[in-house]
């Protein structure tokens, strides 16, 4: 089981690498149009780097649940192992209720934009909202690692 | 669902309470501004759940925002091909001889890297990999060390470029051109600032002093530096002359950062692109996640128009400019304490917008105070993201460094008052260079 989820961690950390490095050419594109008639100004290309942008974040959130990335405060003084383990467990379990929130109501929010198509790329903009509800898809599976984690803490 | 329509002080209290709940919980800050919203948008007979997705969705779909990875990026380039280390050389050779060396080449570092990248977390997190151990190494306090870094640090978003000042720009249309130029002088001061404190700090603790470098040395080490010194003039210049946008010119720091990577200082490989390109992708969706989430939360603070019913009173205070500015300061120090700064600007620097314009305060004036203050509000805990990163490279909890945080923000809360009181400060590079922007 661990393999697979290291596995698909490495391939989301992947896929957000390519969505950074692709990001800078639309943009370039976008300057040197306006300057040379080499190529073309394409109307795409701020399009096209606001919706990798949009995958680039969305990937990033995902992976940032299983690296303990996203800024967390911590207000508590020095805690022992089990009672570390413990606030995990708690705080897993409201980034739990909101994953079920990206899952349940994302579906509906990739339903609602079935047929929207882009602006100026006319790209089908279900392509772009399902990034929510796999990021909740995504996120229960990384937290039901995490809870396996501190429970095995728990009762050490 | 059951038919509910909250006023105001209901609203913000379940809004508020559920926030502050969670982030003493230690759920992270994206997910506790998220959940926060959950109650009120289900409960809430005119809402739904979707606004929640939409109003991330809205976030994440824009363009200006772009500029984040993009000031990372080349941050992160900056490091690996060799540009960072050919600054620390040149500082050395500028101030290696003043007492407190090393930490003198850590704030002077971050003057110049400010001049590149718009980020300060990014200058936080490469200096305190550079400094914090090496300078414990030559005797310097480590409370001391982390402080100095993460304080310095602050400097990137206010010398140009800047992401807040794009941010700023972007949400509050005020010209960011003018804003880069306005920024330059308050960036200068907090900086000398800075220097004098560490001055103080190395003449108490006794703080190693290295030899006085050449002046040939110094020609050498400036002429080797050239090529990445002029990147602010390109940057800011490019923007001015109109030949590219903000956002834009992110990409344009990023090509040039590369270019001199690759083919000028020859010291980057592919490797060293590929971590520099996930760490960019880890740090700045972490952080513009958030501003998804931050954005939901401000989209429901305005939908019950909390925002005005907490400025209702302000504005019959009869305060000048200046009263108003310091309120404004106040405002995003005790903000910044709690939320990142882009957050910060979308929920809060809209609702003061109105109070600064009622007192004819100028935009630029105002845009400065409130990207001032909120870069303050990166080292003040209990969510400061520079102070947290540079904690976290050391190894030690928060705390540790807080009380050398706080003694050096002192100065740096005198600049701030500086700038409030003499508009000057701030306008005058504008009016010099471009005055028809402050128009």
């Amino acid at each position: 089981m661990k393999r697979i989820i290291d596995g698909y961690h490495r391939l989301l950390s992947g896929l957000m690498v390519a969505t950074v490095a692709i990001l800078i050419v639309p943009v370039t594109l976008q300057i040197i149009s306006r300057y040379t008639a080499l190529i073309p100004s394409w109307i795409w290309t701020e399009e096209a780097s606001r919706f990798l942008f949009i995958w680039m974040v969305m990937l990033g959130a995902m992976i940032g649940i299983r690296e303990h990335s996203h800024f967390e405060v911590d207000v508590w003084p020095e805690l022992g192992a089990k009672g570390a383990a413990l606030l995990r467990l708690v705080s897993d379990l409201f980034v739990l209720i909101f994953a079920l929130v990206f899952v349940w109501w994302g579906i509906q929010f990739v339903r609602f934009g079935w047929d929207q198509l882009s602006e100026l790329a006319e790209l089908p903009m279900p392509w772009i909202f399902v990034a929510w509800p796999l990021a909740g898809v995504t996120w229960v599976l990384f937290l039901g690692e995490s809870f396996v984690q501190s429970w095995r803490v728990l009762r050490a | 669902m059951s038919a509910i329509a909250f006023g105001p002080g209901q609203a913000a209290i379940l809004l508020f309470g559920v926030f502050f709940a969670l982030f003493i919980l230690r759920v992270p800050v994206a997910f506790a501004l998220g959940l926060a919203c959950l109650p009120v948008v289900i409960l809430e007979d005119r809402l739904s759940p979707m606004i929640l997705f939409n109003e991330t969705f809205k976030a994440y779909n824009s363009f200006i925002l772009l500029a984040v990875p993009f000031f990372l990026l080349t941050a992160n380039l900056m490091n690996v091909g060799g540009i960072t280390d050919r600054l620390v050389h040149l500082s050395r050779t500028m101030v290696g001889h003043f007492p407190g060396a090393l930490a003198q080449i850590n704030v002077l570092l971050s003057v110049f890297f400010a001049g590149i990248s718009g980020s300060s977390t990014a200058d936080a997190a490469s200096q305190s990999k550079i400094f914090i151990d090496a300078q414990v190494k030559e005797g310097y306090g480590l409370s001391f060390s982390i402080a100095i870094t993460a304080v310095s640090a602050v400097l990137a978003v206010i010398i140009p470029p800047s992401i807040l000042m794009i941010v700023w720009g972007g949400v509050i249309s005020t010209s960011i051109g003018a804003m880069y130029l306005a920024g330059i002088l308050p960036g200068l001061l907090i900086a000398a600032a800075q220097m004098v404190t560490v001055h103080v700090y190395s003449k108490i603790y006794n703080y190693p002093v290295y030899p006085r470098s050449t002046f040939r040395e110094f020609l050498l080490s400036g002429w080797q530096s050239i090529p990445a010194l002029f990147t602010p003039f390109i940057i800011v210049g490019g923007i001015l002359l109109g030949w590219f946008t903000a956002t834009e010119s992110a990409a344009v720091a990023v090509i040039y950062a590369a270019v001199l990577s690759i083919f000028v200082y020859r010291e980057m490989d592919i490797r060293h692109l590929y971590h520099a390109l996930a760490e960019t992708g880890r740090l700045a969706s972490v952080a513009l996640f958030c501003v998804g989430t931050a954005s939901a939360f401000g989209w429901l603070l305005a939908y019950y128009q909390i925002p005005k019913a907490l400025l209702a009173n302000v504005t019959s205070w009869g305060m000048g400019i200046t009263g108003v500015g310091f309120f404004i300061a106040f405002v995003f120090l005790v903000v910044g304490c709690f939320l990142d700064a882009i957050p910060a600007i979308i929920i809060v620097g809209t609702i003061l917008q109105p109070l600064a314009a009622s007192v004819n305060m100028h935009p630029i004036h105002f845009a400065i105070i409130g990207i001032v203050s909120l870069a303050f509000g990166l080292v003040t805990p209990p969510y400061g993201l520079c102070l947290m990163i540079s904690c976290a490279v050391a190894k030690v909890p928060l705390k540790f460094a807080l009380k050398d945080t706080m003694i050096m923000l002192v100065p740096m809360l005198v600049m701030l008052a500086a700038i409030i009181i003499w508009p000057e400060i701030p306008l005058i590079l504008p009016k010099l260079v471009a005055p028809e922007l402050l128009k």
